[in-house]
């Protein structure tokens, strides 16, 4: 052993002595040889020559002891590394287009598994994250369902009282603004209200104080707030003696009993955490809490699920009967992180799917290359092979350079790849992600070295393969390489990167006519010159109908005295925005006495004519139409009364058996787009059903339920741009309550690009792989292409000259580029037949197999394919027959 | 030619070079003649199998070499055996005579 490392190290260090020491010792065989020979009678020269033929090549069996000899492997690889960075430096165009492809398609990979990591890999922040949970609900029957489940107040009190596997809590699943008195202004700040323990099942513990009591918990229990690290630092200036005061929130007094530690996240992410107190009353009858939960010590999953459905049974039972006739309803816990990321999952995982797609065009395009590098450089091969080396050592040196050129592309593919999640994260509309940042970390530059060598491996292994198909003698003797086989090669690998481009490309395509056709949807109103501004009403003066009633009269008239405002209103919520969903039983129609889902809102009397939503029968509401009123009154859309009363004349007809006032519908107005509410619609924008009740006629039981969800939106129609719109419509507000601010202004368009955030997202990240998947197989074409025209210069010249015309010729070296690009399209038409199935569940208003799209796709493939095959050509226009003939 | 060949012939050279160093030092064109007297002519051994057998097998510690002068006034590098060679040498011999009584055994019964 240690003579071998004596070796090894006499070898690495000491080289050229042994080197030199080597060729002494086989010289001296020979000149003993020779000696031998003359003193057998041969003359000296004789001698030698003879000696020198028996020895059978002193730089042979130079090299079979160099084989032999420790350490010779590390000096040959290093050796080996050097020489291929000088190969690759004696060609810049080669290394430059591989490491650009390399670095743009292992840029995309490491983009979008990025954000996998972040979303799927990365362990949520909290202690022993593999024992928080969430719960899901299975529904088995007519219309099978299976996701998140949000419970009421008699689930959550089931499970609390009787489920002693976990330790349960609550939050609201709807967030919401609240106003916060900070020093001589009010501020807007995101809360979450949570149940008692809730911290305690994300394992946080205040740093200062405590979490909320049981008794804080419950209904009408004392006003308490716990505030993040972060607010408490920039409102209350990290005031250690805060805990134990009151802060004014909500236009009241509420006692600060904790404060979180810093960095702590939550899955609401709130500014400041307020207590939820659960019930089965209020927001508690409906399915509005979302639930967590924290597997005990010593217990499995299998018994909490178990224990859940044991205690949910009757209440299951009771919702089956009631909604969904027949069916069979189960419950079952899931990892939170799972329970947080069940409708990005699929999406994240697909956009993977297409950067492989990239990297396998990369790997195509780059293989494409190195065949063509390999036929340059077989003349180099050769030369080598008939001095002696091994198959083996030129097989080694081309998977280094191939190594070398996968590290230098994953290098800059990582930097690619972390400039493009800066600008997709930046396409994202905050808290989409539900995760609190996005790392490079290590996993992402495992996963990036694993994809970079993994690469070099597939597009170096075709070239390699062909290697071993090199015929010394024949090589030597014509200089050429298996021409043909080389040809149809390059051509299927096009012909399937075309095929994967296709599929990208028919895919973003229908993504692209989704977003067309939701953007394009009839909005049902006017969006034009419109502004709204939304403000927190969960608010204690707001909770008595006059101060709200003249909160909304006096601010919208204010609003309506700024010069160039021609209308101003205020509404619960607005087009394109989900509105509040309420179940009612209706009391007169085809369908009276049935239960029925319709979404609801209060508006100011002037919210049609703002939004110019037609009146379709009947009349919109006047200042008359108000609490104390002899006869309360509401609007209905078209779709509520096509629904509902089969599109019978509601006027003057009850509405709803529930309501003790016996409101009657008033008039019909068009429908306008919005998200869905009720369960039936999964398009992202559509028509529901709506019903609208004046806002001076709201009960003050309803508001302040609502206000907790919703914060409503002022809203004004100027006649033309106002300077300084947003200003003026806040000091108009500050006019009537100083103490209220707006918490954003935003246009329609702003809310429509809200609301189709994930389809805008969908499109740019597909429609970005798609056009880098073009570009890739238009490089691979013009590659091959290029390469036809360089190679056959002197054919052409031939044709050229014996009267072919330069049509002709063009045609005849762009052929191959044409034919694999064809053949490309083919497959890939065929493979979207199966493929874009996967997409149905994204796409609305537009079919699975839409002309349209795909004529579009095979338009702009025949369009690049002409043009990547054309510019190559335009080289042989430049070909002087007489030039190309004299050449050898 | 098959790799359990290889293997055979390989194993054979060494124990040829082990048994030509047993009587002392010799340079490389020395054990080459010393295999040929030894085996009467048999085995020739080439300078292509000889000098990477002897590098690998002063790198295994059995050869230890020194330069010196030959016969005829010329520098060349003698080998010799260390200990651990000369052991080598034992246990290779070993083998090889079980192995080949073996074989002449088998070979007789067969007839």
């Amino acid at each position: 052993m240690t003579s071998r490392i004596r070796n090894l190290f006499a070898s690495l260090f000491r080289k050229q002595m042994v080197e030199r020491e080597l060729d002494r010792e086989l010289q001296s065989y020979v000149a003993m040889v020779s000696d031998e020979k003359i003193a057998a009678g041969a003359a000296q020269p004789e001698a030698r020559r003879q000696a020198l033929a028996e020895f059978g090549g002193i730089e042979q069996v130079k090299q079979a002891v160099r084989d032999r000899r420790a350490g010779t492997r590390f000096e040959v690889i290093a050796h080996d590394v050097l020489y291929g960075v000088r190969q690759l430096r004696r060609n810049p165009g080669f290394t430059a287009a591989v490491i650009l492809t390399l670095a743009l398609a292992i840029g995309a990979n490491t983009a979008i598994f990025s954000i996998v990591n972040a979303l799927l890999l990365t362990r949520l922040p909290y202690q022993n994250p593999d024992r928080i949970g969430t719960i899901f609900w299975r529904i088995q029957g007519a219309r099978p369902f299976e996701g998140a489940n949000d419970i009421d107040g008699e689930q959550w009190e089931l499970l609390r009282d009787n489920v002693s596997s976990v330790l349960g809590a609550v939050a609201s699943s709807i967030s919401s603004g609240v106003n916060l008195e900070a020093g001589r202004s009010v501020q807007y700040v995101h809360a979450g209200r949570v149940s008692a323990h809730y911290f305690d099942v994300l394992g946080i513990h205040p740093a200062l104080g405590r979490s909320f009591t049981a008794t804080e918990d419950r209904p009408h229990g004392p006003s308490v707030v716990i505030l993040s690290d972060a607010l408490w630092r920039t409102i209350f200036h990290a005031d250690p003696h805060l805990i134990g005061q009151a802060i004014a929130l909500k236009g009241e007094p509420y006692t600060v009993v904790g404060v979180l530690p810093a960095g702590a996240r939550t899955p609401l992410n709130a500014d400041l955490y307020t207590a939820l107190e659960p019930s089965r009353q209020g927001e508690g009858s409906g399915a509005n809490y979302a639930v967590i939960l924290r597997l005990r010590d010593g217990v499995s999953w299998r018994q909490a699920d178990a224990e859940i459905n044991r205690v949910w049974t009757d209440r299951a039972l009771r919702f089956a009967k009631e909604f969904r006739p027949g069916a069979k309803i189960s419950f079952y816990t899931v990892p939170l992180q799972k329970g947080q990321t069940a409708e990005l999952r699929p999406k994240a995982l697909t956009l993977m799917l297409a950067a492989g797609f990239i990297l396998l065009i990369a790997c195509a395009n780059l293989a494409g290359l190195t065949v063509v590098r390999m036929a340059r450089r077989a003349a180099e091969i050769a030369m080598r092979l008939a001095l002696g080396a091994s198959r083996w050592r030129i097989q080694r040196q081309l998977w280094i350079e191939n190594l070398l050129l996968a590290c230098v592309g994953g290098a800059v593919g990582v930097g690619v790849g972390f400039v493009a999640l800066r600008g997709l994260l930046s396409l994202l509309p905050p808290d989409y992600l539900p995760v609190s940042g996005v790392p490079l970390d290590e996993r992402v530059l495992a996963f990036t070295l694993v994809a970079s060598v993994l690469t070099s491996v597939l597009f170096g292994m075709l070239p390699a393969l062909a290697l071993g198909r090199i015929d010394l003698r024949s090589f030597l003797a014509s200089r050429t390489v298996a021409g043909a086989e080389r040809l149809r090669l390059r051509q299927a690998l096009i012909a399937g990167e075309v095929a994967l481009t296709v599929v990208l490309l028919a895919s973003s395509g229908l993504l692209i006519r989704t977003l067309i056709h939701l953007q394009t949807l009839p909005p049902g109103f006017n969006p034009q010159g419109v502004m709204t501004a939304k403000a927190s009403l969960d608010d204690a003066r707001y909770r008595d109908p006059a101060a709200f009633d003249r909160l909304i009269r006096e601010s919208t008239a204010a609003m309506e005295r700024i010069p160039g405002v021609e209308s101003a209103a205020v509404g619960l919520s607005l087009p394109y925005e989900r509105a509040l969903n309420d179940g009612m039983t209706l009391a007169s129609g085809p369908m009276k006495g049935q239960q029925v889902m319709s979404g609801a809102a209060y508006v100011s009397p002037s919210y049609f004519a703002t939004l110019q939503i037609p009146v379709l029968a009947g009349r919109a509401f006047t200042a008359s139409d108000r609490r104390g009123a002899a006869q309360p009154v509401a609007i209905v859309n078209l779709s509520f009364v096509r629904k509902y009363f089969a599109g019978q004349n509601p006027i003057d007809r009850p509405l709803d058996t529930q309501d003790t006032l016996g409101t009657v519908i008033i008039g019909v107005v068009a429908d306008v787009a919005v998200p869905p509410h009720t369960e039936q619609i999964n398009d992202p924008l559509g028509s529901e059903p709506m019903t609208y009740i004046p806002a001076a006629q709201a009960d003050p039981h309803f508001l302040a339920v609502i206000h907790v969800w919703f914060q409503p939106s002022w809203i004004v129609r100027t006649t033309r741009p106002v300077e300084g719109l947003t200003a003026q419509m806040q000091r108009a507000l500050a006019g009537v309550d100083p103490g209220l601010p707006f918490s954003g202004f935003y246009s329609m368009t702003d809310h429509l690009a809200q609301t189709l955030a994930t389809q805008r997202v969908e499109v740019a990240l597909l429609g970005a792989m798609a056009g880098l998947a073009l570009l890739l197989s238009a490089v691979g074409i013009f590659a091959l292409v290029a390469h036809m025209v360089a190679q056959r210069t002197r054919e052409i010249g031939i044709r050229i000259a014996l009267g072919s015309t330069l049509r002709q010729a063009m045609v005849h070296v762009a052929a191959p580029g044409l034919r694999s690009s064809a053949a490309g399209l083919l497959c890939g038409l065929l493979l979207c037949l199966g493929a874009l199935r996967a997409l149905r569940s994204a796409l609305y208003g537009v079919g699975i197999y839409d002309v349209p799209s795909l004529v579009g796709v095979v338009l702009l493939l025949v369009l690049i394919t002409l043009l990547a095959a054309v510019i190559p050509t335009l080289r042989v226009a430049k070909t002087d027959p007489a030039a190309t003939l004299r050449e050898e | 030619m098959s790799s359990k060949q290889t293997n055979l012939l390989q194993g054979t050279l060494d124990l040829l070079i082990l048994k030509a160093l047993g009587t002392g030092e010799l340079h490389g064109l020395g054990i080459s003649r010393r295999i040929d007297q030894i085996t009467r002519g048999t085995f020739i051994v080439k300078p292509g199998s000889l000098f990477p057998a002897l590098h690998r097998m002063e790198e295994a510690g059995w050869l230890r070499s020194l330069w010196g002068d030959s016969e005829n006034n010329r520098r060349a590098k003698f080998y010799h055996l260390t200990n651990a060679g000369r052991a080598q040498l034992d246990v290779e011999t070993k083998e090889w005579q079980t192995i080949a009584s073996a074989m002449a055994h088998a070979l007789k019964a067969t007839t």
